[in-house]
């Protein structure tokens, strides 16, 4: 079993943008660590017990959902599957995901970012027929496409790449690496009747692949270990010969 | 006072919500979503296992039709369902899964040719039809006759939550994150919309609307230990319940799943068992056999929930600083069918206990799982009380569940009741004009705000979260998978309490914007009233029918109890709901009650089930010999959809020969 | 601490793609390429001082096209043409890169926040690679104008340009520049363009790559300071036996 009786100490970002006079600040806690016990339950046990006001976001806090990123330790992840015990010192330093917009303490805006982004580069399927017939029986798909489509969809918005990519904190325009792996999920999928063409209108630029640098923060951090490397490259091999 | 005026107002943004606001969207209707949380983070993307439509691509679900998945739905429901809903449902499934294949889906195809699979912890291998291939695939799932659980991998949910997200941003249609309903503006009679307060700012909005739908999700998070997102607090019941008028059904019927991962209550497969895992004591025993000598580890979900209970209850579980657990043992399984077969558990394990499951045994006990209860409506997803109120998906009672939810069905519930039920959503919103009366309107945002104020400058000192924990302790020990009076009265005894105490609420945190206290006040209050709903509808029930087991009743009585507990709150300061009960009309049921097939049959008969069965055989013989299972179904209980969804579906068909061939409809 | 926040907004105006970032991708990468391939030739040629004076000769003749010329020492005037083509070359990397530099101090302020919030090896050899592009910037012309103006090549008369001329200075620095900068694009390069999926089979030879690079330039450089501080001036051309 895990380690038991131990003191952690959070030192956990805190800034409420919206209390006037408010500054960024980092603030220590101590918790008694508990065996099995994840970011997710020791910030909950804070909240109830030491700071009522610390703002941080959990929805399903089984590793699905993508809504508690944060930078734990340096790294970018899912705070609700990430347990005390992988930190020896029992030390744990908590940051709100960089390059969103801050709600407060470790709650950063994510979703509205992923629905901008989404209108922008129209990240849904464009049906080649605009209605089908839901009585009849489906178009078949090879079942080794929809085995590839899935493996691309695996994205779960939690806003990790963004915030791993010095491109994107570099150059706010970049689309990053979540509007670049949507784009290859549609542009694998039959269905999509968009071509290389719309595509490249939308991200053959330097906002788009010209502008990655390949620094691989996206892949490295994603946890959910999507193929950025091979995507992105993909993508790129395939805008490079488009229209040029 | 901000107000915002639309059409069709959803609260909750999941599967069924947004399905609700594309159908909307799509007559040209104004539509507005309010959501906690961004849409694609909701609770429909934890549904792993997939959603029941009966294709029958497969050759394991070869032969299957709506009969077969509506005859399994109302078993499993313990015939406490309503079997319309359960035909308009089975009729709708495939055309639910055929849409969503336009919106982005991919689901898991068929490849023709051998494969094997696991059946019964055997490997067998099957064929799969030429014709088939690349068609929609079908994996198998408890409680159901054919393989029907049509799927994506193991994100089901995650690909149908994100199709139909997308389709809802192509649509343009709005979805305001991070703002919490609080309270329902009516007049009795017609429900006008929402009093909303937004969790960034504060701001308190009313939402005016023709119809309001509710599509927040089940009640789970008022239990202890839940495998629901922690979002699923029984919100939108509340909202119902606390008008007074409105009403919830069968809120006693809750789910409980053997084996969430102890302490974050996350879901290990039913296969770890399927395959030969074994359940274990704090001593290392291995405790089911002693219990149930016949089937041990591998008795359905509902009996191997109470039998973990009932030893954990005797002392014989294991100690931890999150309560008692039990051991889930598939280390004799070995590594390598651990570390293919049973991937997923594996990772859940790594991640979340950060144990190896092919040498660590995994906690677990069991865990509350699904809420079947939920906002009464009629067929058309409107609620019978209120005008202009609709539910849909978990946090309603349309009631196709009764009192037990098939796997696989609660998915499928989400996007075919979102599909049907937007319709009628949007011919409701066709045919009635938009009501404002901006007094109340103003008397209910008052209201909401006076609360706020109490809690926020007022004398209270009771402390939210100590309240929300103790409620789901209460829920946890008395209100559980075993039920019986004594305890059932101390649940509602102990509840009350609560709820006395939750009127003098005070907060240490004074901010009246983002403030996660003041949340969890607004919330508890809220939460302690559908407890009630649920403890009090439970010691009510004096039977047992399908996840509601009382030990003093273990009868199924169809002869007292053939009915729906609907639940209202006529009297806010009142301690408790007030209950009354709609009665199952058995001499309009298609399959009149009879063995669910497990354990012994002890049920208590209704004395309209004879009368019944002898009247279909009547009319059944009354129809001609030609008489195709559609014209069977419909002369013993004939049942409507929307216009545009009543064609039948058209199915591969190989062997059949009540089918039609490949190609026509059938 | 201050709080940035980015919004996923194009810069383009109407969304459209750009042919000539298109371009200017592929021209980086490709005389990237070109230039990382050329330096791992030059400095092995460079290193056969290593063998010995003898097997430097042999290789500067065979370079110079010795075997062409009648008084079989070769044409310096190549190593002229060619040093132009690499600075042309050069300035071609250099313009096109300059896109990724942070332009803005704003920028620079951003990824250093960047690099001291998140831990990432990647990134972090990507700044180097930044650091030590900068630093090219300026050594690399230096070095290929010295070549222009004075194109001999010899055991003796390269050792007289890095002791006598103290062109070692410039030599210490360019060579782990060069080496950083080179191995690091390399294999960026090949990432980039999905050449490989093996990234850490990659990553390991680009290490190994840059210790064993480092490692036959500095001693090929200490053995030209021995080689120089040995010569007797005027320095005459080494003449094989």
């Amino acid at each position: 079993m895990m380690s038991q009786g131990r003191t952690l100490t959070f030192n956990i970002f805190r800034y409420d943008p919206q209390q006037s006079g408010d500054k960024p600040k980092m603030v220590k806690y101590q918790i008694e660590e508990t065996p099995g016990m994840s970011v997710f339950i020791a910030l909950n046990q804070l909240r109830e017990q030491q700071d009522s006001s610390l703002q941080f976001d959990f929805v399903c806090r089984a590793g699905i959902c993508g809504s508690c990123a944060m930078v734990i330790n340096g790294f970018p992840t899912l705070a609700c599957r990430t347990l005390t015990s992988k930190y020896p010192k029992g030390e744990i330093t908590l940051m709100p995901l960089p390059g969103f917009e801050l709600i407060g303490d470790l709650s950063v805006n994510t979703g509205k970012f992923m629905r901008e982004l989404a209108e922008r580069l129209k990240l849904w399927l464009h049906p080649n027929l605009d209605d089908v017939d839901v009585h009849r029986l489906e178009a078949p798909m090879a079942p080794e496409e929809a085995a590839k489509l899935y493996e691309l969809e695996r994205c779960v918005e939690c806003g990790v790449c963004v915030s791993a990519c010095a491109t994107k904190q570099m150059r706010e325009t970049f689309v990053g690496a979540v509007g670049m792996m949507k784009l290859a999920r549609f542009e694998l999928d039959s269905r999509d009747q968009r071509g290389v063409e719309d595509f490249y209108h939308v991200i053959g630029n330097q906002d788009g692949v010209f502008g990655c640098m390949t620094l691989l923060g996206c892949q490295d951090n994603c946890p959910k270990d999507l193929p950025h490397m091979q995507q992105i490259a993909y993508l790129r091999r395939k805008m490079a010969v488009a229209l040029v | 006072m901000k107000l915002i005026y639309t059409d069709s107002l959803v609260v909750g943004a999941g599967l069924a919500g947004l399905r609700v606001a594309i159908a909307s969207k799509e007559r040209g209707l104004d539509t507005v979503v309010l959501s906690l949380i961004p849409a694609k983070r909701s609770h429909s993307a934890a549904a792993q296992g997939g959603m029941q439509a009966s294709l029958g691509n497969t050759v394991k679900g070869m032969g299957d039709d709506e009969d077969i998945h509506f005859q399994d739905t109302v078993k499993g429901s313990d015939w406490g369902c309503d079997q319309e809903i359960a035909r308009m449902f089975a009729h709708c499934a495939p055309k639910a899964v055929r849409e969503l294949t336009n919106w982005g889906v991919p689901w898991t195809r068929v490849t023709k040719g051998p494969r094997q699979v696991v059946v019964n912890a055997e490997k067998v291998t099957i064929e799969e039809a030429e014709e088939a291939h690349g068609l929609i695939n079908a994996r198998d799932f408890g409680g159901t006759k054919k393989w029907r659980t049509c799927y994506t991998a193991d994100g089901t949910g995650h690909s149908l939550l994100y199709a139909v997200d997308n389709k809802a941003i192509s649509l343009g249609i709005p979805v305001h994150e991070r703002v919490e309903a609080l309270s329902l503006i009516h007049d009795g009679k017609r429900c006008q919309g929402v009093v909303a307060r937004c969790l960034i700012t504060g701001e308190l909005r009313a939402y005016i609307a023709k119809s309001t739908t509710i599509a927040t999700g089940g009640y789970g998070r008022i239990y202890e230990v839940s495998t629901n997102a922690i979002i699923c607090e029984g919100i939108g019941q509340a909202l119902a319940l606390e008008t007074g008028v409105a009403k919830l059904g069968n809120m006693e019927a809750v789910q409980f799943h053997p084996t969430a991962i102890v302490p974050v209550g996350i879901l290990t497969t039913e296969g770890c068992r399927g395959d030969g895992g074994l359940l274990r004591d704090k001593d290392g025993h291995r405790f089911m056999p002693d219990y149930e000598p016949e089937k041990k580890e591998l008795a359905s979900r509902d009996v191997v929930s109470r039998r973990m209970t009932e030893h954990m209850r005797k002392g014989k579980g294991v100690d931890s600083p999150y309560g008692p657990h039990l051991w889930l043992d598939i280390t004799l399984l070995g590594r390598k069918h651990v570390e293919t077969n049973l991937r997923e558990v594996k990772e859940i394990c790594e991640s979340f206990l950060g144990i190896d499951p092919a040498k660590d045994w995994i906690p677990v006990r069991p865990t509350q799982h699904y809420s079947m209860g939920g906002i009464r409506t009629d067929k058309t997803g409107q609620n019978p009380q209120l005008k202009g109120l609709f539910s849909v998906g978990e946090a309603a009672c349309w009631d196709m569940h009764g009192f037990n939810r098939l796997g696989g069905n609660s998915l499928a519930e989400t996007v075919v009741g979102g599909m049907i039920i937007g319709k009628y959503v949007a011919d409701f919103c066709e045919e009635n004009s938009l009501e404002v009366n901006t007094g109340l309107i103003e008397s209910f945002v008052e209201k909401v705000r006076g609360e706020i104020d109490e809690l926020i400058e007022g004398e209270g000192s009771e402390n939210p979260f100590v309240l929300r924990k103790e409620m789901e302790r209460i829920m946890m020990a008395y209100v559980g998978i075993f039920r019986n009076g004594p305890e059932l009265e101390k649940a509602v005894s102990e509840l009350q309490a609560l709820l006395k105490r939750a009127k003098s609420l005070g907060l240490k945190c004074k901010k009246r914007h983002a403030n996660p206290e003041l949340v969890e006040a607004l919330r508890v209050k809220r939460m302690l009233k559908v407890a009630l709903t649920v403890a009090c509808g439970a010691a009510a029930r004096t039977e047992s029918r399908g996840a509601h087991a009382r030990e003093d009743f273990p009868q199924r009585n169809d002869k007292e109890w053939l009915n729906r507990t609907l639940a209202s709150w006529p009297d806010e300061n009142s301690l408790s709901p007030e209950l009354s009960y709609e009665q199952l009309d058995v001499m309009k049921m298609e399959l009149p009650p009879g063995y669910r097939g497990y354990g012994i049959n002890n049920a208590i008969a209704h004395p309209d089930t004879d009368k019944r069965e002898h009247e279909i055989t009547q009319i059944l013989s009354q129809l001609g010999d030609d008489a195709d299972r559609h014209q069977r179904q419909h002369a013993l209980m004939p049942f409507n959809v929307p216009e545009s969804l009543m064609a039948k579906n058209e199915r591969l068909n190989r062997t059949v020969s009540n089918e039609m061939p490949v190609g026509e409809q059938g | 601490m201050t709080i940035k926040t980015l919004l996923p907004a194009s810069s383009i105006p109407g969304l459209a793609g750009h042919p000539w970032s298109a371009r200017a991708d592929k021209i980086q990468s490709a005389t990237g390429l070109l230039l990382g391939c050329f330096l791992l030739a030059h400095l092995h040629f460079e290193s056969s001082i290593l063998l010995g004076k003898e097997a430097f000769y042999q290789v500067v003749q065979i370079l110079e096209g010795g075997m062409f010329s009648e008084s079989g020492h070769g044409f310096p005037v190549l190593t002229q043409i060619f040093s132009v083509f690499i600075l042309l070359v050069v300035i071609l990397h250099a313009a096109v890169a300059l896109r990724r530099f942070p332009a803005q101090l704003g920028q620079w302020r951003a990824l250093r926040r960047h690099m001291n919030g998140i831990n990432h090896k990647d990134t972090h050899a990507w700044f180097w690679q930044l650091v030590t592009g900068f630093i090219l910037f300026f050594l690399a012309p230096v070095h290929i104008f010295t070549m222009i103006t004075n194109p001999e090549i010899g055991p003796n008369l390269s050792a007289e340009r890095v002791y006598l001329d103290n062109a070692w200075l410039l030599y210490a620095l360019l060579l782990p520049a060069v080496v950083i900068h080179a191995m690091i694009g390399l294999y960026r390069v090949a990432i980039k363009w999905g050449l490989t999926a093996n990234r850490s089979g990659l990553r390991k030879v680009a290490k190994f790559m840059i210790i064993y690079l480092l490692t036959i330039g500095m001693l090929s450089l200490v053995s030209y300071l021995f080689i120089g501080a040995d010569l007797t001036i005027p320095v005459e051309p080494y003449i094989p036996h």
